[in-house]
């Protein structure tokens, strides 16, 4: 950044600290990167919006069953047991989110931010129903009369309608949606989904109509630290300081070395345009989501100017001082390490994951009794979790002593899918067996049909010791 | 005399809206954290007969949880933002003449 943009960002910035907050006009721009912002955010709210309704095997393809503490994805079902799937899984999500910084810049936040796509739907029909920037613009600073409330009226009437449809397709991805939806129609939701659904509703209004690019400025942790990811093979989007300056307006079509001025004709545009109200001419700035309007409008203007485009462009800091970009360095490298030993592990793990769980509970009331026949004996409640897609019955068998002998049910215990049966088990052996007063024994269980379905889980017998 | 402007804010006063979003919004991604971290550890029912509300829902106990830990990080983020303000200011010294 050259020393007098720095100063006159200081200044703005200092200007933003203590003026209250202007709202923003974008003016609309079209072009192929507005036409690629538009597919992103239709291609990423159907899938918001649709996904929900989707069915798989049965149920909800994508259920975060909260009330019922499951997790399904598609063909997969998640437990708690699984969290650190979940959490491998983030980290996952984290890391290409750097390297794609690192490579691209601030592709996410122009075109995929949950905040950047919902703005632009509500900016939408912000447009539709108010119409342009200076239509709006006018209307604000003119008389509050019927036609203003009217319109008004519209656009937050159709703005908390859409809202609380987010909100409601938000609750329907934590508790099924179609159940969800039938207790809407008869106006018997329950008061938590309910809070909930206004909850997100609201926050989505607030933020996609009225906190905009504050979230991205004030309240976005990424959009602070992103720059730590920056380096000069960093694809950016910046105004060609060289080939710009001196700006100044002049006759359409006049060449600028006449002129005796750089390409910026001044126009402002690229200014207009910003959903984040700054000047790329200003150099790089943190405020900048990299949404490329600028770029759209620029080449728009260059080309009526009979201009080459791409006065203001994607690009590298490398490119702009004409050095060759690499798109390989050794920072990509370790992003790229790291991801794949992760993603690695993570689908090691889920391959060979094994959809059954037991857990054993020792009786608390007593550490253990004798039988009638001399025999000691403890009780144990195992919870059977089956896991798997569908319903299994297991074979159920105790080792770790001789002669261990187990009442209760230890053959085809069946178990449907997702389900959890309690088993509570009596398992006695003869106190000559004791070699201590707590021994590891083990509970063994295994699918009738498949074996390899098995699991082991060691539990402590407790019993006097015979000298 | 300042050198600046009388109506020039202190340079630590971030304007109110920025500060309820400083305390609010750290807090509430914490409190989500928080929230999950908890909740799948501990099943909110059984978290709830024991506390003697029986016939409290998942959902509810889930709603409960997360206000109960956003309230918590909430008042940690006003401490730290009450903290940080200067508590002593130079008192400002007339010049001579």
């Amino acid at each position: 950044m050259s020393e007098p943009a720095a100063k006159a960002q200081e200044a703005t910035i200092e200007q933003d600290l203590y003026k209250k907050r202007e709202k923003i006009y974008p003016r609309e721009v079209h072009g192929i990167f507005a036409a690629l912002r538009i597919l992103a955010m239709v291609v990423l709210l159907g899938l918001y919006y649709g996904l929900a309704w989707v069915n798989w095997d049965g149920h909800q393809a994508v259920l975060f069953d909260l009330p019922a503490r499951k997790f399904y994805i598609f063909g997969l079902t998640f437990w708690p047991q699984d969290f650190f799937l979940l959490a491998m899984l983030l980290i996952v999500a984290a890391i290409a989110l750097f390297m794609f910084t690192a490579l691209a810049g601030r592709l996410w936040c122009g075109y995929a931010c949950p905040q950047t796509v919902w703005t632009e739907i509500y900016m939408w029909f912000e447009q539709k129903i108010e119409g342009g920037s200076r239509k709006q613009k006018k209307r604000d600073a003119g008389p509050r009369d019927l036609a203003y409330y009217r319109v008004k009226a519209t656009k937050h009437g159709v703005w908390l309608a859409f809202s609380l449809w987010t909100g409601f397709t938000f609750v329907g991805y934590f508790t099924p949606i179609r159940e969800l939806w039938d207790a809407v129609l008869v106006w018997n939701l329950g008061p938590w989904e309910t809070f909930w659904i206004f909850f997100y509703g609201f926050a989505t209004y607030g933020n996609a109509g009225f906190m905009r690019e504050q979230v991205c400025i004030y309240m976005c942790p990424y959009a602070r630290f992103q720059s730590a990811m920056f380096d000069h093979d960093t694809l950016i989007i910046s105004y060609d300081e060289k080939r710009g300056e001196p700006r100044g307006s002049r006759k359409r079509g006049k060449p600028s070395a006449e002129a005796g001025l750089g390409d910026c004709i001044d126009c402002s545009l690229c200014v207009q345009v910003c959903p984040v109200g700054i000047d790329i001419r200003d150099g790089l700035q943190y405020q900048c989501i990299g949404c490329a309007a600028c770029i759209d409008v620029c080449d728009d203007v260059m080309d009526k100017m009979g201009y080459p485009r791409g006065l203001v462009k994607y690009t590298t800091e490398n490119s702009l001082e004409g050095k060759p970009t690499k798109l390989i360095r050794p920072r990509i490298l370790v992003y790229v390490g790291i991801l794949s030993i992760i993603t690695a592990a993570m689908v090691y793990v889920l391959a060979t994951r094994i959809p059954l769980e037991i857990n054993i509970i020792r009786d608390r009331n007593v550490l253990y009794t004798e039988t009638n026949e001399g025999l000691v004996q403890n009780v144990y409640n195992l919870k059977v979790i089956n896991m798997d897609q569908q319903a299994q019955r297991y074979n159920l068998s105790v080792s770790g002593l001789e002669g261990l002998e187990v009442i209760g049910p230890t053959e085809g215990i069946e178990v449907e899918s997702g389900a959890v049966v309690d088993l509570p088990l009596r398992v006695q052996v003869d106190p000559i067996e004791l070699k201590s007063s707590s021994t590891e024994i083990m509970f063994h269980i295994e699918s009738v049909l498949t074996p390899e379905l098995s699991v082991t889980e060691p539990a402590r017998f407790l019993g006097p010791v015979l000298r | 005399m300042s050198t600046q402007p009388a109506t020039r804010p202190d340079r630590n006063e971030l304007p109110v809206v920025q500060q309820i979003i400083s305390v609010m919004w750290p807090s509430f991604i914490t409190a989500s954290a928080a929230t999950i971290l908890f909740f799948t550890l501990f099943d909110p029912t059984e978290l709830g007969t024991i506390g003697g509300f029986p016939n409290l829902t998942r959902t509810g106990g889930y709603t409960i949880g997360f206000f109960c830990f956003w309230l918590l990080t909430s008042v940690s983020c006003a401490m730290t933002c009450y903290f940080r303000r200067p508590t002593h200011r130079p008192t400002e010294t007339k010049p001579e003449a």
